[in-house]
């Protein structure tokens, strides 16, 4: 590499590079713009706790809409695709760009499978009468959900244009292993973010007639 | 690599050769004039554009304040309409905090910033320079809907097929600055394209849109300076000995990053329910519009000491200059700052005592923001510690700070009043909480900017500002702010309402309303007067020194304008204030054995930014103009947000490049000069 | 530049990190499955929750410490992210305990 000093690899006053510390100041910020979206879901879950009314006008009760099945099978695609990312970052370390074309390949895959887990559930609840119109629970969840969905596909093009760049030889030395490095933190964040939802928006659900929520209120009118 | 011509060291970056970046495309390093620009990653130059723009914009908003000053100068006005009084206001406010202070802020930051810190530019140029174009973009976005609003009053739009499908035209904002749901939201359900019944037009979806933007705009830049100030210190420059305009920074832009993710959502809420029917704030639905009141206030706190915070820092570096002698308590006023920055996000409840929130959380806001007042005041006394047995020069940026001290005081007093839930229920959207914020913005923000700009523009273009006209100016900015802001306390305390258009004669307010429109028409005389004097300076004033007020910190080092590279050696800095301790023969700069020949690292200059910029300014056009039924509208969302795509990706692809520039031989640190003007002790 | 980057200490670094990885990467697997079936025991929903909130904690933490390096990694960035993080608990815990149920009439709505 004979750049002209490059900034990335002047020594900063912390050690820490530039680039790093920018992506982890990103997330601190994005803790808050996720931490609002939650806490606008479960106030409202907390408020209205026993469902919605589909465009029937029958009573539905969330437990029955969902299906943890597949939610379980996407959070865990998602967990692994994490996994990946660590061993594609820990590859380009090494510098061993194939072993990180691999894993990187296998992330982005993970990742698509998510997406069309969420596009799958989206148009079931749809179809079951669950619309971003008809009930606030449809708002926020729709939102909530989107927005995390969102952040998982604008990882899935930053992978996907980082791999493709690998191929023109560029993608190299320090500077490579760190830009692939701030990816990575990227991308395990979403996935933290969805081990939040996975608890807050899912699981919470099941937890008995009474719903968590559960002031005690009866289920149906 | 192979454009050894490119990296050879040159003297100017009009010998360079031209070189091609890895996308191939021609860098634009070589560029003179406009396209320089446009394209310059420079923090200086992006400092001065941003300072530009503030001006611009707070002299629209002065324009809009005069109208509403005029509307109400005498009872039963109808100078404007009811509707326009209501556009005016809320453009007034929103123009003031985002498009006049908040960038007039950034113009310090970005100008000073590396300068005091000892660096030579920011830690992501070219993300600077994209926080710059996303800033212009919002401003005009949210300034367009005057141009449709004039537009549609004018007949231009009647002749149009979409015109006749639009119901709601009221084209520029009119729901306040903090657009209170459901007024700025929805009610009922949404019909079968996905438009829920609205309470307001097209307007709010300007405002919607242009708050994001300048939001993406404010966030950027605040990534971009906290890593600069964490990262970029020169030798010796440890955090304690950082100037308090950069600490005030650093906490301002902590307090940006982790305010505005609030506001972010509760926009995007509020657009899915104006664009998609959504029921985050729809009361028919169950959504609960008070939920907007929370999220824009867990913003909107923080965000006034977003806005007040860097003017404090400016406060704290001019009069400890103008008083000779050390900032007094430096740790406490940083301390201070960072517990404003901390309890700022605890209070935000007390915009809302009268929503009716409960008795143990209204006492515990109440509590809490009295709590704020103390490190308040705090810093107040530390400032006044510092000209306590000081030799004071009253130069025009002293006068303007201590007007800064004065009315910020006041604005804190009458905070801490409403900081009582029943005295609040009182003063609540009565022109006492008028009185109270513009004491704390204009009173004490716009005067501590102002005493920035006087302090700072003989270092931005090396030459001074009339004072003659500089005392003039700040005369009649602090005579006519309290002739206008004064009164109002009583006013509101008499009975006065907030935002409406008009009053009748007979409640004893017209003669202090019609003081109030003779005090404001001063102050708008007054600030006219301090910037064009500022402007004129910049092209025509006298040449002044570079060290002409005896500067305490690295900036004043440096030659006056100050060099593309900043430091043509790095300094190493052995003592806070170092410059002011080493110009008395106290030897705390040395110069690292960098620049000279070798020269010093310049990153390339850059088209991406601006193309990215641009790609804003075409969605936040597209999206109320969808709103507004105007046909394919969203085809214009999706090429803004694909043009965005592509600036930042090819942003991204055409490599950082950069170039050396030689810096003037070892030894001759530019700026040994001017020492003589400096008090001596 | 990159001659300290493969230094043997480094690549055996590099190495250790990679079983970390793996591990826990089991170990994540494992803790979602448990709570995939704590949901459906008859234990007292209390009991639940809390285990659960305490598991996807542990999840959180143990992703942010070995995937996102802050382990290996400057304290600085840890305690940055903290702060964005406590920050919006604090406020989530703040928001959903002012939107009192006993305050909004909820019986129109479900
Ligand atoms: C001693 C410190 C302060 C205290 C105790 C305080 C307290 C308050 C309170 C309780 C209110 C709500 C009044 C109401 O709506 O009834 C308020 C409003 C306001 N304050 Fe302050 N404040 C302080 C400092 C500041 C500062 C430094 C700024 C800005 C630079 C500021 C700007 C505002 C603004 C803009 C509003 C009005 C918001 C609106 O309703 O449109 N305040 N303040
Ligand atoms: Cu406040």
């Amino acid at each position: 590499m004979s750049q002209v000093s490059e900034p990335a690899h002047a020594p900063t006053s912390t050690g820490i590079e530039h680039k790093k510390l920018i992506m982890w100041l990103f997330l601190a910020s994005d803790c808050m713009f996720f931490g609002t979206l939650i806490s606008t879901h479960l106030l409202y879950r907390k408020l209205y706790p026993t469902g919605f009314t589909d465009a029937e006008g029958h009573q539905r009760f969330i437990q029955n809409l969902f299906n943890i099945e597949l939610t379980s099978f996407s959070t865990f695609i998602l967990l692994m695709s994490s996994f990946l990312m660590a061993l594609a970052v820990s590859a380009m370390h090494k510098g061993q760009i194939k072993s990180f074309r691999r894993n990187v390949l296998g992330v982005i895959f993970f990742g698509l499978i998510f997406l069309g887990c969420q596009v799958f559930e989206f148009t079931h609840f749809f179809h079951q009468g669950l619309t971003i119109q008809n009930s606030v629970f449809g708002s926020t969840f729709y939102v909530l959900t989107g927005t995390h969905g969102t952040h998982v596909a604008i990882g899935i093009l930053w992978l996907i244009l980082l791999y493709f760049y690998s191929f023109t030889g560029k993608l190299g030395g320090h500077v490579g292993a760190l830009d692939v490095e701030v990816a990575g933190l990227y991308w395990h964040f979403v996935d933290i973010v969805w081990i939040i939802i996975f608890t807050a928006v899912y699981l919470v659900e099941y937890l008995g007639p009474s719903g968590f929520w559960g002031t005690g209120l009866p289920l149906t009118k | 690599m192979s454009h050894d011509s490119h990296h050879a060291p040159v003297a100017s970056k009009l010998d360079l050769a031209p070189e091609r970046s890895d996308l191939g495309l021609l860098r634009p390093d070589r560029k003179t004039g406009w396209a320089d620009w446009l394209t310059t990653v420079d923090h200086k130059k992006i400092g001065i554009m941003y300072g530009a723009f503030a001006m611009l914009f707070f002299l629209v908003g002065g324009v809009e304040a005069l109208a509403i000053r005029t509307q109400l100068a005498r009872p039963d006005n109808d100078f404007v309409t009811a509707r326009m009084y209501n556009q005016l206001f809320t453009m007034h406010g929103t123009t003031m905090i985002f498009l006049g202070v908040m960038p007039l802020s950034a113009a310090f930051f970005n100008f000073l910033v590396p300068l005091q810190i000892g660096a030579r530019d920011v830690a992501f140029p070219r993300l600077n320079a994209f926080s710059l174009w996303t800033f212009v973009a919002g401003a005009f976005v949210l300034n367009s809907s005057w141009l449709f609003e004039f537009g549609h009053l004018a007949g231009w739009f009647n002749n149009f097929a979409w015109h006749k499908s639009l119901v709601y035209t009221d084209f520029a904002p009119a729901n306040g600055w903090f657009s209170y749901a459901p007024l700025s939201g929805t009610v009922g359900q949404a019909d079968a394209a996905l438009h829920s019944p609205r309470f307001t037009g097209v307007g709010t979806d300007f405002w919607i849109i242009g708050i994001q933007i300048l939001g993406i705009a404010s966030l950027a830049a605040s990534f971009n300076f906290i890593c600069t100030i964490i990262n970029m210190r020169a030798k010796g420059m440890t955090m304690m000995r950082l100037p308090v305009f950069t600490w005030m920074t650093l906490v301002t832009s902590v307090l940006i990053i982790l305010a505005f993710p609030a506001i972010t959502v509760a926009l995007i809420e509020l657009m899915f329910d104006r664009q998609f029917g959504a029921n985050f704030f729809n009361p028919s639905a169950g959504g609960q519009p008070i939920l907007w009141q929370h999220l824009f206030w867990i913003f909107g706190h923080p965000e006034v000491y977003i806005l007040v915070l860097p003017a404090m820092g400016i406060v704290s570096e001019i009069l400890p200059t103008f008083s000779g002698k050390a900032l007094f308590g430096y740790p406490i006023i940083v301390f201070s700052g960072a517990v404003i920055g901390f309890l700022g996000f605890a209070v935000w409840s007390h915009h809302m005592f009268t929503t009716g929130l409960g008795a143990v959380p209204t006492a515990a806001f109440a509590l809490l923001t009295m709590a704020i007042a103390v490190p308040t005041g705090v810093k107040i006394f530390n400032w006044l510690g510092t000209i306590w047995g000081g030799k004071i020069r009253f130069t025009p940026p002293m006068v303007l700070a201590l007007g800064f001290i004065w009315m910020f005081m006041c604005g804190g007093f009458s905070g801490v009043m409403h900081s009582a839930a029943p005295a609040d229920a009182q003063q609540q959207d009565s022109y006492f909480v008028i009185a109270h914020f513009h004491y704390v913005l204009l009173g004490g923000v716009l005067l501590g900017l102002m005493a920035g700009l006087y302090f700072w523009f003989p270092k931005i273009f090396g030459r001074m500002p009339n004072a003659g006209v500089a005392y003039l100016a700040s005369g009649l900015v602090i005579l006519g702010f309290n002739l206008a802001f004064g009164p109002m306390h009583y006013l509101g305390l008499a009975g006065q309402p907030r935002r409406t258009h008009t009053y009748h004669a007979g409640n004893g307010w017209e003669t202090w309303n019609f003081v109030a429109t003779i005090g404001a028409f001063i102050l708008g005389i007054g600030v006219f007067l301090a910037f064009a004097n500022l402007v004129w300076t910049a092209f025509k004033g006298k040449k002044c020194g570079s060290d002409p007020w005896g500067g305490r910190t690295l900036e004043w080092s440096l030659s006056s304008p100050v060099a593309e590279y900043n430091f043509a050696q790095s300094p190493v800095i052995a003592a806070r204030d170092a410059y002011f301790e080493d110009k008395h023969g106290g030897r705390r700069i040395a110069y690292e054995n960098d620049g000279g020949e070798a020269g010093v690292h310049m990153p390339s200059q850059s088209w991406m930014p601006l193309v990215a910029g641009f790609g804003f300014l075409m969605i936040g056009l597209g999206m109320p103009m969808l709103s507004m039924g105007v046909p394919h509208m969203g085809w214009l969302v999706i090429a803004g947000l694909t043009v965005m795509f592509i600036g930042i990706w090819l942003w991204a692809l055409e490599g950082p490049g950069g170039y050396m520039l030689k810096t003037p031989a070892v030894g001759a640190t530019p700026s040994q000069p001017a020492h003589q003007s400096a008090t001596t002790h | 530049m990159s001659d300290a980057a493969h230094s043997p200490s480094f690549l055996q670094e590099e190495i250790r990190r990679y079983h970390h990885f793996i591990t826990l990467a089991l170990w994540l697997a494992a803790i979602t499955g448990v709570e995939i079936v704590l949901i459906f025991l008859p234990v007292p929903m209390a009991i639940i929750l809390t285990v659960l909130c305490l598991l996807s904690a542990i999840k959180f933490f143990a992703v942010i410490m070995w995937f996102m390096h802050l382990i290996y990694d400057h304290r600085l960035l840890f305690w940055l992210f903290v702060t964005g993080l406590a920050l919006a608990f604090a406020t989530f815990t703040a928001l959903l305990s002012l939107f009192a149920v006993e305050r909004v009439d909820t019986k129109w709505f479900s």
